[in-house]
């Protein structure tokens, strides 16, 4: 393997003001091979990857790597890009407002003269597309693709300059499992024809049933790498965290008391009726953890969503809080009603990004901290954002850190503060755990058991199964906007659960 | 801990040090104390409006309906005044509550007909521009019976008498003093970044000493002018308005990210009309103060304010993406741009190059943050 090695690092370190990101890191990565990078949140992968990709300009960053052989001296991106290293990040990007093949070919286009030459981009397009055994039109708008095909158009794009290495940064994170698919049977013919990809994700199923080597980084160090056919998940797992981890899911069951939230009979209509439910019912008891599961677009979201009002137009139906019938129609009258939301897509849902933790903390809370006029006592807000940023072992330098410039986990940490913040007894949480570290995982897990020890009630949207079962005391499945089942702890089972997703029921 | 010194504070001051330096080298007089006293009044009326187009701004929005309605409102009190005789306090309250009205029904246009705000105040411009010629039938309203004075008169001709002067300016500085030092210990108990203790003392110190001799300055002509107290009182306010009230949090909120501001619960819709009635009022305030300086209502009063406005903002660090902005940074930039009118006029440069002296400032201190904003 050695004489086919297409990249190598070599004693890798970069320094932030008060941080060392990377310290000696090691890295190398042979022809046709998929190389899984793992490490938790802060473990110093996103910042390997800036600098493989040139993002970090050589001479901010000591020790070297090498590409072919010869010692990279990045300047830019364009440099990675000359030297054949492509990056597809976790955040897309498309120009929403162009079709698939102008993206693909954006930058490049083929002229005729001055002209584009359109017909070659389509047909091109078209032609790379069935390659792939990918199933797009080359003339659709790509905003109006769903977010898993316009990640395999961003990976379309990157393979088209031709590059031969292959950074993927979570290109999971938003995909269906069909989707899932088709990109792992992408990457295996990428391999045959001697493409090298690094792969980063947090979903270790998936490094396991593609990668051939994994190389673990924690706190910036390269800690081992691992022949993925010689090691184990756990093995991976405990390299990450620095520890053994006994239960992936310590989920605690909580004394269940009354009906805390009902809902009957939920027909709503959506926006340009895109998307109709139709006689959703469930309740969740105080206590209790309803899982609530379903492919993308079966409605989950849009159910929490109308819930807080803030989705769509209600037909039918009704929602009762405490027994109570509650006619609020807006995420304030929710909130005031004791219900809350933590939205699947914090950067556009959750958070003030450009503002503070203490500001995103006590967003929805202010009328806690303010006096009858308006006036906001500073000092009481403090005192309570702090309490909840230890409790929620937030990692930043003071309350008053920049939020958007946190990792991903300890923002969604202040999202779940701002959220329990506004003192609820209702809990939605979409996907709260979705692209955070398996560190921060647990600690979300932890907090829904302690949730449901105060005897609060927690709707818990998941898209990954292992996570519903393990996390929930009753599971509804949605399917295309419907109630696709419903599943008690004892009857929880892949299969069953699959087949509901899917409008199958066993 | 401490905080490193952010170049940016400084370069406005700079900034301004070199304006005035500029103006005072070329004509003397810049900074005698009638100009000075001017430019007081001519800052008072620029920042006034600025500080209703910060609030509109924060919350992600734009106005461009200022300038129109600074004249339109001066002259609506001007007319009931002068034509129609009612006394000079009514008719401006008259003209306030229609500024406010009128302004709510933009912002309710904006939330609940989700037009955009740049075309709701683009075609407001027109509208209260026509509509304001209309009402003083274009020509030139007096703002009170001739040779008489009434409170509309006196908004611009009126000044603290020299000892009021004096204890007016102790009083903010002490105020000043008190609320710095509070604000101090307050952020330390909470182990936030201050400023090194001799550097916050110093810029206190200094910014002391020149209200000191702005006031003794001014006390040379005929004291602080009644404006610029009520520049104070409205600045005072919107301070309070942006950083001690939940109004504030969550217009700041709504401009940093509506959706997410929605879920939360923010009343998106309630408080963004909100900050346009707000405005509305500052625009009224502001016209009555413009008319009075003009001595009359006439066709050119308010004329292209709203870009003085602005442009004061953005000068002053407002992004006009939204979220993001301060009082003090619009009083700054207002201070830049009415010291570039006043000093041109003094200079009597020809009212075309001011006009691209004006755009050239705005274009240049745009770029100027931007490039600072990357490095």
């Amino acid at each position: 393997m050695k004489e086919n090695v297409v990249l190598h690092a070599k004693k890798v370190s970069k320094t932030f003001p008060g941080v060392k990101a990377l310290s000696e890191v090691g890295f190398d990565l042979a022809k046709g091979e998929v190389h899984a990078l793992c490490g938790e949140n802060g473990a110093g992968k996103s910042t390997l990857i800036k600098i493989l990709s040139g993002i970090w300009a050589q001479g901010t960053y000591d020790g070297a790597f090498f590409v072919d052989g010869t010692e990279a001296n990045f300047q830019g991106i364009k440099d990675a890009e000359l030297a054949g290293i492509a990056v597809i990040y976790q955040e897309l990007a498309l120009v929403n407002d162009m079709t698939v093949a102008e993206n693909i070919y954006l930058g490049h286009e083929p002229m005729m003269g001055v002209l584009i030459d359109w017909n070659k981009m389509y047909t091109d397009t078209s032609e790379l597309l069935r390659h792939f055994k990918i199933d797009i039109d080359p003339t659709a708008r790509v905003g109006d693709l769903g977010v898993g095909k316009q990640q395999l158009v961003e990976i379309v794009k990157a393979l088209r300059k031709e590059s031969h290495i292959l950074i993927l940064d979570e290109p999971t994170a938003a995909l269906t499992e069909h989707e899932v698919d088709i990109l792992i049977e992408m990457l295996r013919d990428l391999k045959k024809r001697g493409i090298a990809c690094i792969y980063i994700s947090h979903k270790l199923d998936e490094v396991f049933s593609i990668s051939d080597r994994i190389t673990v980084l924690r706190d910036g160090h390269t800690i081992k790498t691992l022949e993925t056919s010689e090691t184990t998940a756990a093995e991976v797992i405990q390299l990450m965290v620095g520890r053994e981890i006994d239960d992936l899911f310590p989920r605690r069951k909580s004394a269940c008391g009354e009906n805390l939230l009902e809902v009957r009979g939920l027909s709503v209509k959506g926006p340009e009726d895109a998307i109709d439910l139709q006689g959703i019912s469930f309740s969740v008891r105080k206590g209790e953890v309803l899982g609530l599961g379903g492919l993308m677009g079966a409605g989950r979201t849009e159910t929490l969503m109308h819930i807080m009002g803030a989705y769509g137009e209600r037909e039918e139906g009704s929602v009762a809080l405490h027994g109570k019938s509650y006619e609020g129609q807006s995420p304030q009258a929710a909130i005031e009603a004791g219900m809350v939301l933590v939205s699947e897509d914090r950067k556009r849902f959750g958070l003030v990004i450009e503002q503070s933790n203490n500001f995103n903390f006590s967003l929805s809370s202010l009328d806690s901290i303010s006096n009858k006029v308006g006036k906001m006592d500073t000092n009481k807000e403090f005192q309570k954002n702090e309490k909840t940023s230890r409790q929620l072992r937030v990692k930043a330098p003071s309350l008053e850190t920049v939020t958007g410039t946190l990792s991903g986990g300890n923002q969604q940490k202040v999202v779940l503060g701002k959220a329990l913040l506004s003192e609820p007894e209702v809990i939605f949480l979409d996907e709260p755990t979705r692209g955070i570290d398996v560190g921060a995982k647990l600690e979300v897990y932890e907090l829904i058991n302690r949730l449901t020890d105060e005897g609060k009630a927690v709707v818990l949207v998941s898209s990954e199964l292992p996570e519903l079962m393990g996390m929930s005391d009753r599971i509804m499945m949605l399917f295309e906007g419907r109630i696709g089942g419903e599943f008690a702890k004892e009857e929880f089972n892949q299969e069953a659960l699959i087949g509901a997703a899917i409008g199958q029921s066993l | 801990m401490t905080k490193k010194i952010p170049i940016r504070d400084y370069t406005l001051f700079f900034a301004i040090i070199g304006i005035w330096a500029f103006f005072a080298i070329m004509n003397p007089s810049f900074l005698g104390a009638r100009n000075l006293s001017m430019l007081t009044i001519e800052i008072s009326t620029t920042a006034v409006a600025a500080l209703g187009v910060l609030l509109i701004i924060v919350c992600g929005h734009i106005d461009l309906a200022v300038g129109s309605g600074i004249g339109l409102f001066g002259g609506i009190a001007a007319v009931l005044t002068t034509a129609f005789g009612l006394p000079a306090p009514i008719s401006m309250t008259l003209a306030l509550i229609a500024a406010i009205l009128i302004w709510t029904g933009m912002g309710a246009l904006i939330v609940k007909q989700r037009i955009p705000a740049f075309i709701v105040t683009l075609g407001g411009l027109l509208i209260f521009k026509g509509v304001f010629w209309n009402v003083i039938n274009t020509s030139t309203i007096p703002i009170v019976e001739g040779g008489k004075e009434n409170l509309y008169s006196i908004l611009t001709t009126q000044y603290l008498s020299p000892s009021i002067s004096y204890m007016v300016t102790a009083f903010v500085v002490i105020a000043m003093g008190v609320s710095n030092l509070r604000a101090r210990s307050n952020r330390k108990q909470h182990n936030f970044e201050v400023d090194d203790g001799e550097i916050a003392f110093y810029k206190f110190f200094i910014v002391s000493i020149c209200m000191f001799i702005a006031t003794t300055i001014l006390n040379e002509y005929r004291g602080i002018p009644l404006s610029a107290l009520i520049l104070g009182i409205v600045a005072v306010g919107i301070y309070v308005l942006t950083q001690h009230l939940k109004f504030g949090r969550h217009l700041y909120a709504i401009g940093g990210n509506e959706e997410a501001a929605h879920i939360s619960g923010v009343p998106v819709g309630k408080v963004t009309i909100g900050a346009f009635a707000i405005a509305g009022a500052l625009v009224a305030i502001t016209g009555f103060l413009q008319t009075s300086y003009a001595g009359s209502s006439t066709t050119s009063v308010g004329d292209l304010m709203e870009l003085d406005a602005i442009a004061a903002c953005v000068i002053g660090g407002v992004s006009l993406k939204g979220g993001k902005g301060t009082v003090i940074g619009v009083l700054a930039g207002s201070l830049i741009m009415a010291s570039l009118l006043n000093g041109m006029t003094l200079m009597s440069v020809d009212p075309a190059t001011k006009f691209i002296a004006r755009g050239l400032v705005l274009t240049l201190a745009v770029w100027m943050d931007v490039r600072m904003n990357k490095s």
